[in-house]
């Protein structure tokens, strides 16, 4: 169990938090850029930030441990590997470093290099340098070395936020079922919400430095104690409006063209942008003074400009 | 025919930038005679005689040794000084960074020969006048400076991440400085060596007004070296030629790195 007790992470907000991460379990991240991700990630790894709280690990003050003998690894989203080692020699130095303090024996090295790089498939790049590899396969290595020191904590920082959309896609589904495997405590940032549904077990929601809601992803979806929280689980954003002089909210995907069945309430949208990539649209548009996005699935016959009526099932609403 | 005209254009560009260069090496296996007389592109009757003359005479062969004595010496020093603290500007922040970091710089916008005064005088009273150590420490006053503004460059280059993910792995700072660090920028530190051996072999006037009869650094003796007999052109010019072949073998052993170093290379 790894408790954050009063974790104070951007200078500019006030808040501070508690927060439990339990073993076995993925717990991602999510927060827009600046809320504090980073931040949170360094304060566990103990590493310069201007984050402030304490780390306890199975109760023990993480402050308290010797920052080389931290049993925490992390990746980040650059991707960082020493350049002038091999994959074999990289995945090898946590390894190494602790062999130094009498713990492995080279052939045990060895066949742990050798498991870490047939998980990650770059078993066959072994013999070259960091700069000779693509960005994925950089990021599979740096992936490996954290990996290799089987610390009771793993970090990882938007690991895949460098990488390019498909690679990003397979790598995701690879890592779910890497980290499943482990009994580690794995703390995952993303800025994504679809990563909290692919990856994790539980989600944080963090925005500004403050803990905004945690729980199981769906529960969390399904039941957000706040518009912001609300906001964060939802891509793109939601629709606001209100009703009886309370803010309501109604996500994209929840809203449909008056033709469909279940509807019992309506919208007039003015259209004003349309996207599709063929397996669904989006369309943007003006709904009592505030705008709108609307998701359906497949393509729509809609050109910007043109007035829309829309509805939504009542119980799909959500009210603050 | 634009491709042969631009050959043309290069060879005479090489054949100027050389021709001097020939031309001491000519004069270097000649007889005095013979450099006195007729002009000829070709020495009439090549001799390694003044060359025999450097390595036989002490005054010559001394003046040498002192040299790369306090140029080794001042490499050395400016390295040993330069990387550490290269290493904490590009690390660290701390109260006065900058202004300090600028402060080196200005060390280098005074010429040189301002300082030679105070050198002179200070070393005379502590008695360190005369010795290699002199002109190394008075070189360092420029080179060090250099050194550090080059290496805090290449070194920013590289993302502290990697300071961070070594110690997490669980290595000490020294593993990671001397095994990791350093060598990824070994360009940075070829070329930063080239500058502080260029600096300290070249210069004249403090290694002149610094050294005494023990430590008579080459070029020294190569200006004042006027015999009963006049000059002895042969042999100061196969000095020349000696003293430019440690620049050529500093170059040599660290060309890779120089080009990697002046591309500014970026760590990738």
């Amino acid at each position: 169990m790894l408790e954050l007790v009063g974790a104070h992470l951007q200078t500019e907000s006030q808040a501070e938090f508690d927060h439990q991460f339990a073993p076995g379990q993925i717990t991602v991240v999510l927060g827009a850029n600046q809320s504090g991700k980073t931040n949170l990630c360094r304060l566990v790894a103990g590493q310069n930030s201007r984050a402030r709280g304490q780390v306890l690990l199975d109760g023990i003050d993480l402050k308290t441990v010797d920052p080389r003998k931290r049993p925490v690894s992390m990746v980040y989203q650059a991707f960082v590997n020493y350049p002038n080692l091999t994959v074999a020699q990289n995945i090898a130095s946590p390894l190494l470093a602790r062999r130094g303090q009498g713990m492995m024996d080279k052939k045990t090295v060895a066949a742990r290099v050798d498991e870490l790089a047939h998980k990650l498939q770059i078993h066959s790049l072994l013999s070259r340098l960091p700069h000779e590899l693509s960005g994925g396969q950089q990021q599979r290595l740096a992936i490996a070395r954290a990996l290799a020191k089987q610390a009771p904590v793993l970090l990882l920082d938007e690991p895949l936020v460098n990488l390019d959309f498909k690679l990003r896609e397979a790598l995701e589904i690879e890592l779910r079922e890497l980290l499943r495997e482990t009994n580690t405590i794995v703390i995952y940032t993303s800025s994504d919400p679809r990563d909290a549904f692919t990856l994790g077990d539980e989600v944080l929601l963090l925005a500004a430095g403050e803990k905004l809601q945690a729980g199981a992803p769906l529960d969390v979806y399904l039941r957000p104690q706040s518009l912001a929280a609300m906001q964060l689980m939802a891509d793109p954003g939601v629709n606001k409006f209100e009703r009886d002089s309370r803010i309501c909210a109604l996500r994209p995907e929840h809203l449909r063209t008056v033709t469909d069945t279940g509807i019992d309430m309506t919208f007039d949208m003015q259209v004003s942008a349309f996207e599709t990539n063929g397996s669904e649209s989006f369309v943007h548009g003006e709904v009592e003074g505030a705008q709108w996005v609307m998701r359906c699935d497949g393509m729509l016959r809609i050109s910007p400009g043109q007035h829309l009526k829309i509805g939504a099932s009542a119980s799909d609403v959500v009210q603050f | 025919m634009k491709t042969n005209m631009s050959r043309w254009i290069l060879c005479g560009y090489l054949v100027y930038l050389l021709l001097p260069l020939y031309w001491l090496v000519s004069m270097a296996l000649r007889s005095n005679a013979e450099i006195a007389g007729e002009f000829s592109v070709l020495p009439a009757s090549p001799t390694w005689l003044n060359f025999a003359e450097i390595f036989s005479n002490p005054v010559w062969y001394e003046a040498f040794a002192n040299s790369l004595t306090y140029v080794g010496l001042n490499t050395l020093l400016s390295l040993s000084v330069a990387i550490p603290a290269a290493y904490v500007f590009s690390r660290y922040r701390f109260l006065g960074d900058k202004q300090l970091f600028f402060w080196l710089l200005t060390n280098r916008m005074a010429p040189p020969a301002v300082f030679l005064l105070p050198f002179f005088q200070l070393y005379s009273a502590i008695g360190l006048f005369d010795t290699p150590l002199a002109i190394a420490l008075a070189h360092c006053l420029f080179t060090v400076p250099l050194a550090v503004w080059i290496l805090e460059g290449f070194f920013s280059g590289v993302p502290t991440e990697l300071d961070e993910m070594a110690r997490l792995d669980g290595h000490s700072f020294l593993y990671f400085f001397f095994r990791v660090f350093l060598p990824i920028n070994r360009g940075a530190l070829g070329v930063t060596l080239f500058f502080c051996f260029m600096f300290s072999w070249v210069e004249l006037l403090l290694a002149r007004t610094l050294s005494g009869a023990a430590t008579k650094p080459i070029a020294v003796v190569m200006t004042r070296t006027v015999s009963a007999s006049g000059m002895d052109w042969g042999v100061l010019a196969a000095a020349g030629v000696l003293t430019v072949v440690p620049g050529i073998l500093v170059v040599w052993f660290v060309r890779k790195d120089l080009v990697k170093g002046f591309a500014l290379g970026r760590v990738s």
